[in-house]
């Protein structure tokens, strides 16, 4: 089921809602497992073959924590239940993510015929994450007992699931454990709706608009230089609302039931540097490869040499996280490179005057915009060959076509440009504050107009005139 | 009630008001003409004919059908109801198979017209996805169910064309709004049914259909590294299959509509193409015909036309944009091969005409 599908918005969620808050008069259980059964039925319309692989893998890491934080073992059987657990999220991973592309590449390596053909779960990526932060964080002892119903909602809590954002245990469990959150609040009805609104217009009016641009770049003919440009921008943009829209309406939905999901996007084309760009992309996801990766890889504590290893490595299983071919992992190849780069002209290169420091920001951001666009086209390219070929397109202006089509698309990547330029985000615009369970104090206060509340009316008007029958998530695909 | 609970009505009702607007205008303005013929605002239409054609059904008066693929998209009603003297609907679709097809004149049957003229060949008889899981065609507008109805009165983006249209007929803004409406940014930037997919009056005809192009596109499609491309979709079996499923149940199903069907004049190129880069899709082709005909021939109501061997238009490359794409000259040959009913198949021998054609296959020397 997605976000943006009638049956969802009229349908699904205010089912949930009213059978949430009803239950919530009653019992503090009850609704947990309610909105864990409500989980379970939004998982099956997108899959329902996988809801046991999805039960399994809750009962299989709640088991392997249940040992590492109740059970009095030694230090050799709790690491043997960490690498027991670790190991076999990582199977079910590599099992139905990779063996399709290690297959391929056998086969094209030694024609080996191997024929390997597996349904990617949808999701899997994300509570499989979710799930190692949890064993790895119960094993460091940083994990309080959980009652089982409250550690399955953490994992296939609807919002999230499907494409995050990715959660941690320590942020989740203790608001599904509150009870204020089971009473309705009109206030964070309300905040939750509007962030829903803006999520959705984002999609459906932002990035489903651009789609057919994208095609221009990433379509079957041979594009000229500014055909090239004009889609692989269109994409940039496409991916940007269409993946920052789905975390909008994922914290909104969440919101309307109290509770406060993390932020996954802050802007991120403002980013003055690469640096800044993954502190701003993704966040969550960001976070998981720093502290459960990047960090017990040895981070930058063994030296500037390892320090940069490190990050090539975090970056290229990064990129293979998001998916199991040669162009991620080129992806996260050149976003390691940019990184090294990064901190390699911070360490060593010349700190710009202070009087040249907005020049210098403003430098910075057309860079790190123009080396995330470049990266975008392996992402997004079927194959290595086309990225190339795309990009050798990109690197040819004798051949331009600048028609009447072209000009007319050229406005519009103007136009979403400038809306993720110029435009404030939607965390500013609420004053969503994930970290004190703060939204909308404006709001609430009544500082803000009518006008406010209408145009957020408005906004979700047009976000729900348009959703349209055939439109897709593109981070569904991770 | 406290202020949040009051500002969320607030909220709710207003969303609520917004939505009702668009849907009112969508049916005041009805761009598709769905639920009248356009009289209140002078009609605008889409070249996107899998949507446009439900409205067309709906709003225009015929008593003839046109339907066919790219082959047939440039017809202008206008032509043929000069030539045949009929009053005609043209719903042709770039790139259609023959289940989206029958699936459309299915529809347009309900209007009873007497006579369907069906440009047909072996491709578009390729395995097919269901008509509700084809994602170019709105099936439901056709069928006009509820949940068609209110998918079209609820879409944001026919609302944006409902306010274009509107905003076109008020007299100080058509000027403007005409310059814009340039098919880029609006789906509805036709003024006249007879335009819809016709060619504009300033294309390059000669430039466009000329035998540098048809040979540039043989050579482009019997490349090694391409040729794979022209068995795509051939399957005896589907085909067949695909063949009783959309022609022949849809024939039978209307015994007193006379179907006029023709196989286009594709340039001898195609099948030379086929012949050198894989003679078993050319032998599926001819195999296809064979099982065709004859079966087409058994119905009293079906009138069949084969042009794929009329020598002076299809071995005159400049007649051709690439291999089967053929020139508006040859739209008018062909309306008048049909009014005088030229190259219509025996009944009694209806294998004739494709063993000229194989004869011609077989003979054909390609330039190098």
């Amino acid at each position: 089921m997605l976000f943006n599908s009638h049956s969802f918005i009229f349908l699904f969620l205010p089912v949930v809602l009213l059978g949430y808050f009803a239950l919530g008069r009653r019992s503090h259980l009850a609704p947990v497992v309610w909105l864990t059964l409500a989980s379970l039925v939004f998982y099956a319309f997108g899959g329902g073959q996988f809801v046991p692989l999805l039960l399994v893998s809750i009962a299989f890491n709640y088991g392997v924590g249940y040992l590492l934080i109740a059970r009095k073992l030694g230090p050799g059987a709790r690491f043997t239940a960490l690498t027991t657990g670790v190991a076999g999220d990582l199977a079910v991973l590599g099992i139905f993510k990779y063996a399709g592309f290690f297959a391929a590449n056998l086969n094209a390596l030694f024609s080996a015929g191997f024929v390997v053909k597996i349904v990617l779960p949808v999701g899997i990526s994300f509570y499989t994450f979710t799930q190692i932060a949890f064993l790895v964080d119960a094993y460091g002892g940083n994990v309080a007992r959980y009652a089982l119903p409250h550690y399955a909602l953490f994992v296939a809590y609807f919002p999230h699931l499907i494409a995050g954002p990715i959660l941690h245990h320590k942020d989740m469990i203790p608001q599904f454990e509150r009870a204020e959150t089971k009473r309705p609040d009109p206030h964070l009805i309300l905040c939750g709706l509007i962030i829903f609104a803006i999520g959705l217009f984002k999609k459906t009016c932002l990035a489903d608009g651009i789609q057919p641009l994208v095609a221009q770049a990433f379509g079957s003919n041979a594009p000229t230089f500014d055909q090239a440009w004009i889609g692989v921008l269109a994409y940039t943009f496409q991916l940007y609302f269409d993946f920052s829209g789905y975390s909008d309406m994922a914290i909104g939905i969440s919101l309307m039931f109290g509770i406060f999901l993390p932020l996954n996007f802050n802007s991120p084309y403002k980013a003055v540097s690469i640096v800044d760009f993954w502190r701003r992309w993704h966040m969550t996801l960001s976070q998981f490869l720093r502290d459960y990766l990047y960090i017990p890889l040895g981070g930058n504590r063994h030296g500037s040499i390892l320090r940069y290893v490190n990050l090539m490595i975090t970056m290229l299983l990064g990129g293979f996280w998001h998916g199991a071919a040669w162009t991620f992992v080129a992806w996260g190849a050149l976003h390691g490179v940019y990184l090294c780069i990064n901190h390699a002209w911070s360490n060593y290169g010349p700190k710009a005057p202070p009087r040249f420091a907005r020049l210098a920001d403003i430098a910075g951001a057309a860079l790190t915009f123009l080396a995330v666009v470049i990266a975008w086209v392996f992402f997004r390219a079927h194959d290595m060959p086309t990225a190339l070929h795309l990009l050798s397109k990109m690197a040819d202006p004798s051949d331009i076509a600048f028609g009447r089509v072209e000009m007319v698309y050229a406005l519009f990547v103007a136009i979403y440009a400038a809306l993720a330029w110029f435009a404030p985000n939607t965390q500013e615009i609420m004053g969503y504050d994930h970290k004190n369970r703060a939204v909308g104090e404006n709001l609430r206060a009544q500082r803000m107009k009518p006008l406010f509340l209408y145009a957020s009316a408005a906004v979700l008007a047009f976000g729900i005139l348009g959703i349209q029958q055939h439109s897709e998530f593109i981070y569904f695909r991770f | 009630m406290s202020v949040a609970s009051k500002n969320l009505w607030r909220f709710l009702c207003a969303t609520v008001a917004i939505i009702l607007m668009a849907a009112t205008l969508n049916f005041v303005v009805d761009p598709l003409h769905l639920f009248r013929p356009a009289r209140l605002l002078p009609a605008m239409y889409s070249p996107d004919s899998r949507m446009q054609d439900a409205g067309l059904i709906r709003s225009q008066q015929f008593d003839t059908v046109f339907m066919g693929t790219s082959l047939g998209i440039h017809f202008r009603q206008s032509d043929i109801d000069r030539v045949l003297g009929v009053r005609s609907l043209k719903l042709a679709m770039t790139g259609s198979n023959s289940r989206e097809q029958g699936f459309v004149l299915a529809a347009a049957m309900e209007r009873r017209p007497k006579r369907v003229i069906w440009q047909m060949d072996d491709w578009i008889f390729r395995d097919a996805p269901e008509i509700d899981s084809d994602i170019y065609v709105p099936a439901d507008l056709y069928r006009r169910n509820v949940k068609s109805i209110a998918g079209y009165l609820f879409s944001g983006a026919m609302a944006r064309e409902s306010l274009w249209i509107l905003a076109r007929a008020i007299p100080p803004f058509e000027p403007i709004v005409a310059r814009l409406t340039n098919g880029v940014m609006f789906k509805f930037p036709i003024a006249n049914v007879d335009d819809i997919n016709a060619l504009r009056p300033d294309f390059d005809v000669a430039g466009f259909y000329n035998a540098q192009n048809a040979v540039a596109a043989f050579r482009r499609i019997t490349d090694p590294a391409r040729s794979g491309s022209i068995a795509e979709g051939y399957n005896y079996d589907a085909m067949v299959r695909g063949f009783e499923r959309d022609a022949v149940a849809l024939i039978e199903n209307n015994p007193d509509v006379t179907f006029d069907i023709y196989f286009a004049p594709y340039s001898i190129l195609q099948f030379v193409a086929m012949r050198d880069a894989s003679p078993a899709t050319l032998k599926i082709a001819y195999d296809f015909s064979a099982y065709a005909f004859p079966r087409l021939l058994q119905f009293p109501n079906v009138r069949l036309h084969d042009f794929r061997d009329v020598k002076e238009v299809t071995h005159d490359l400049g007649n051709y944009g690439d291999v089967i794409h053929h020139s508006p000259a040859i739209d008018l040959k062909i309306l008048s091969w049909l009014a005088e009913r030229r190259h219509l198949v025996d009944r009694a021998k209806t294998l004739v005409s494709l063993e000229r054609l194989k004869a011609q296959v077989e003979a054909y020397k390609v330039d190098h």
